[in-house]
């Protein structure tokens, strides 16, 4: 009989714990972390319940589409979050979950405390209630409400919201103007390393064609870097094809903007203000992945490029495998002082028959945008709202930015900074002690996207928040390299060279809300992506050009019958709202 | 009273096996309400609405054109080649674990054992990770090749569509081989001593008992597993092939569960995916049916 009542009670319990396995996801509705904010309340007896109050630890759950680390917030940053708001972050990241947690994580109507999200999916979530309206609280954010302007901008296009209600706060907006241009460099140009560009002769380079000779050089000068490991002209890498709304090789549509046309989902944005379809051959997705076969066809390409992922290709960059950079923020994995100063570092080389596209300072914001969470409210409320506010203010910016005082820089008498630990980030350094002396990259901002773009004047000092513009650094950079390159081209940056030669596309940063598309859309993206892109990476390794040109038509004939053409009237009504933003900016 | 207490004793009974019930309800079939997403158009967030109902169109649209056909057989055929293959060599880890069984030195054969059954427990991210430092083109193999003059550049072993197939069986069977040969080390333990000693006495070889009283003792094991494998014909599992695609295999190397992934995950076509995996269990639960009417047919009886 005992045997019995214990048999049971252990299946009663088995039943309730498996009821209340599946009750958690439904009452996580109005915020699961809300419960964890309670926690601690025991011991805070001196807190009282009015106001904010930082007594208890608050741990905030950032739904963030821009993190590459999942989980908490370590390090020296969560110290400064923890010192000054008692605020534990917690990051869910989709590009390391997969994109299926947005899904899971919508149903339950709890995306996250704070969201970060890309302008689609924003849109997606205001209208499904997901996101908190927040306007009564962010007039009283002082250093939010220096953005007044193209937070207005932006959520006065949020379709619906005929209120004038403010959803969210765009990311990476600057203080100068829609139309400037202040970086030194383009998000993407040829770049080779000066040393061995100066080696074979500094030739002037026409065209392609041109770049390939000079690379091809390059290559037979040196086959292996100094540990005798083979080297390529390019080495490409395929995780990022097809993400960000691009259709296509993302290497490939990278390159494209070197002659100042732009991928726009299926559509090619033209200097001259028209959108032809990517399919196009005279557009520039045909003429750049022609360009990468011609360079495989002259040995040029890495063989792994296809296969690799994108740490192995970082691998090589890191170890001088690789002749040939096109990011601007590629260099950071080759361009150290010492190789500046030897004169190896990478740096742009003008094509003569080349104009670079850029967009304009992100005034309006880079496109992803920050938002509350409809479930939080009362006192979590408050606090997420003065954290958002302290994350746009000078200081919360100078330490996103710039890194921590004494450490990363240090201030002269006349106020402004000069750059110390150069390599804290690449290297992990130690950071001191009083922020937790951890590594330094490890304890980096994880959120990775900020309020405030650091080409963005600093109030403090009155140069930009970014370090590559200060003053001390342009000083301490005047290297070899750097030298010899003005030398040679007579002016101080790339970007000089580019007006100067009137070889620089600059787009207006612009404040529009695109219409986000319906499921019949998203699958023939879907599937014209994975077509173009398997296409794509078999043309670069065709065997000859007749090879060449029959993948090509193939590709376009599979296309039409995915049903590109309706996949390029949408894209092409939906940038062309974009493009007329950005005529009217002029 | 007697019929009370029996009543009660049932009711005790069916209190045992309840948890079991719900667990199943819960993670077996509430998930088939999942399915009503084949029929919508869907999107997150939004919830599923009346007026997004749209009937049969995704199964539809599976087929509506050529193109779209042929990658449908495209797919069909990678999952039918890999799952035959699989078929055709399911006998290997049999045979595996009856040789296995005669080391008598058993140190030796605790330690193929154990060497063989791990990888099964290396997650396939990591088994890649280990081919592409052995199989990229300046690894291990394109390394030695290299230096013994056998080829004058690098093969793309990872690019390669020869032999395609047969490649990917070989990952499985390195990854799975010792695994399944634990199903029958405990079927041959089973076996009555008796009959092999009395072999011995008569004068049976090695190679005489294998064959005599070990394989047809294992047969009917052999047999459950063929059929339950046959019911899971048309699942390869998506991780082995997910890690291994790239543009230039995918045309061979994509399954059915890696044609419903990138068309989920790619960005986000539930709705037509969720159809594709509808018409998987419909065919399996199909072939489940099938083999195991043939099993009656041919055993005299079922094994469900």
């Amino acid at each position: 009989m005992k045997k019995r009542v214990v048999a049971l009670l252990l299946s009663l319990t088995l039943v309730a714990a498996s009821l209340t396995g599946c009750g958690k996801t439904t009452d996580s509705g109005n915020g699961g972390a809300a419960s964890a904010s309670t926690e601690k309340k025991a011991d805070a007896s001196t807190s009282t319940d009015t106001g904010a109050s930082s007594d208890e630890l608050l741990t905030i759950e950032i739904y963030d589409e821009a993190a590459n680390y999942q989980g908490t917030q370590t390090g020296w940053f969560a110290k400064v979050v923890k010192d000054r708001f008692n605020i534990e972050l917690n990051i869910i990241a989709p590009q390391v979950a997969g994109d299926a947690v947005y899904q899971t994580r919508t149903a339950t109507g709890n995306l996250g405390d704070i969201v970060l999200l890309d302008p689609a999916h924003f849109t997606d979530c205001v209208q499904a209630g997901l996101i908190k309206d927040i306007s009564g609280e962010i007039k009283n954010c002082s250093n939010l409400m220096e953005f007044d302007r193209q937070i207005t901008a932006y959520n006065s296009g949020v379709p619906g919201n005929t209120t004038g209600a403010v959803y969210g706060i765009p990311c990476e907006m600057t203080n100068t103007s829609p139309t400037s241009f202040s970086d030194d460099v383009v998000y993407s140009s040829p770049m080779l390393r000066w040393d061995l560009y100066d080696a074979v002769g500094a030739p002037d380079i026409a065209d392609l064609d041109g770049l390939l000779d000079t690379i091809k050089k390059i290559q037979d000068a040196n086959p292996t870097n100094e540990d005798g490991d083979p080297a390529y002209g390019f080495s490409l890498w395929p995780d990022w094809d097809n993400n960000d709304g691009m259709i296509g090789i993302a290497n490939v549509v990278q390159l494209t903007t070197w002659y100042g046309e732009k991928i726009k989902g299926s559509a090619i944005l033209t200097t001259d203000d028209k959108f032809i379809p990517l399919t196009d051959k005279n557009g520039t997705y045909y003429k750049m992945l022609k360009f990468l076969y011609k360079a495989n066809q002259m040995g040029l390409v890495d063989p792994d490029s296809g296969s690799q992922n994108w740490d192995a290709a970082c691998a090589k960059m890191s170890s001088g495998r690789v002749y040939t950079f096109w990011y601007s923020w590629q260099v950071g994995f080759w361009n150290t002082q010492e190789r500046l100063a030897d004169g190896k570092g990478m740096i742009f080389i003008p094509v003569l028959d080349q104009k670079y596209y850029t967009t304009s300072d992100t005034y309006y914001g880079s496109g992803r945008i920050f938002g509350v969470g409809s479930g939080v409210d009362g006192e979590k409320y408050d606090r997420i709202m003065k954290f958002l506010d302290w994350y746009a203010s000078p200081e919360g910016v100078t330490f996103q930015h710039c890194g921590i005082e004494g450490f990363n820089y240090t201030v002269g008498a006349d106020g402004k900074y000069t750059i110390m630990n150069d390599n804290a980030l690449m290297d992990n350094l130690p950071v001191p002690e009083e922020y937790g002396g951890a590594g330094y990259s490890d304890g980096n901002n994880a959120i990775n996207q900020w309020i405030v773009s650091s080409i963005s004047t600093n109030p403090n000092t009155g140069e930009c928040y970014g370090n590559t513009h200060w003053a001390s650094w342009k000083a301490a950079t005047a290297t070899k390299t750097k030298n010899e390159w003005s030398a040679r081209f007579g002016v101080a940056e790339p970007v000089d060279w580019m007006k100067a030669h009137n070889a620089l596309l600059v787009r207006p940063s612009v404040s529009v809300s695109l219409p986000s598309e319906d499921a019949d859309i998203t699958v023939i993206r879907n599937q014209v992506g994975q077509e173009v892109k398997d296409a794509s990476w078999k043309m670069i390794f065709a065997k000859n050009d007749a090879e060449f040109d029959s993948m090509w038509d193939t590709m376009t004939t599979n296309l039409d019958s995915l049903g590109f053409e309706q996949l390029y009237k949408f894209d092409v009504d939906k940038y062309t709202i974009e493009l007329e933003a950005m005529q009217a900016a002029k | 009273m007697t019929k009370n207490k029996k009543k009660w004793r049932s009711f005790k009974e069916f209190l045992y096996i309840l948890p079991f019930v719900i667990i199943v309800l819960i993670f077996a079939y509430y998930p088939l309400y999942g399915w009503v997403y084949a029929f919508f158009d869907y999107k997150p967030p939004q919830a599923l609405t009346p007026d997004k109902f749209v009937g049969l169109k995704w199964f539809k649209s599976m087929v509506e054109n050529p193109v779209k056909i042929k990658q449908i057989l495209q797919v069909l055929r990678n999952t039918f080649a890999i799952s035959g293959l699989s078929l055709l060599f399911s006998w290997f880890p049999m045979i595996f674990a009856v040789f296995l069984n005669e080391i008598k030195c058993v140190p030796f054969k605790k330690f193929v054992q154990t060497v063989t059954t791990i990888p099964n427990f290396i997650s396939w991210v990591l088994v890649f990770s280990i081919a592409y430092s052995v199989l990229n083109s300046t690894g291990v193999v394109n390394t030695v090749l290299m230096n013994l003059h056998l080829i004058d550049r690098p093969i793309d072993f990872l690019k390669s569509t020869e032999h395609i197939y047969f490649k990917q069986w070989l990952w499985l069977t390195w990854k799975n081989a010792g695994w399944a040969a634990i199903m029958y080390i405990a079927a041959i333990t089973g076996i009555d001593e008796q009959m092999i000693e009395a072999a011995k006495v008569d004068g049976a070889s090695r190679m005489q008992i294998i064959r005599h009283i070990t394989i047809p003792s294992i047969l009917p094991t052999y047999f459950v597993i063929v059929m339950l494998n046959l019911a899971n014909f048309l699942t390869n599992g998506m991780e082995q092939f997910y890690v291994f695609q790239n543009s230039f295999n995918k045309e061979y190397i994509q399954v059915l569960d890696l044609y419903v992934y990138n068309l989920a995950m790619g960005s986000g076509g539930y709705s037509l995916s969720v159809a594709v995996s509808i018409l998987k269990t419909i065919v399996s639960v199909i072939l489940l049916t099938l083999t195991n009417g043939f099993s009656k047919l041919v055993r005299g009886e079922g094994f469900i």
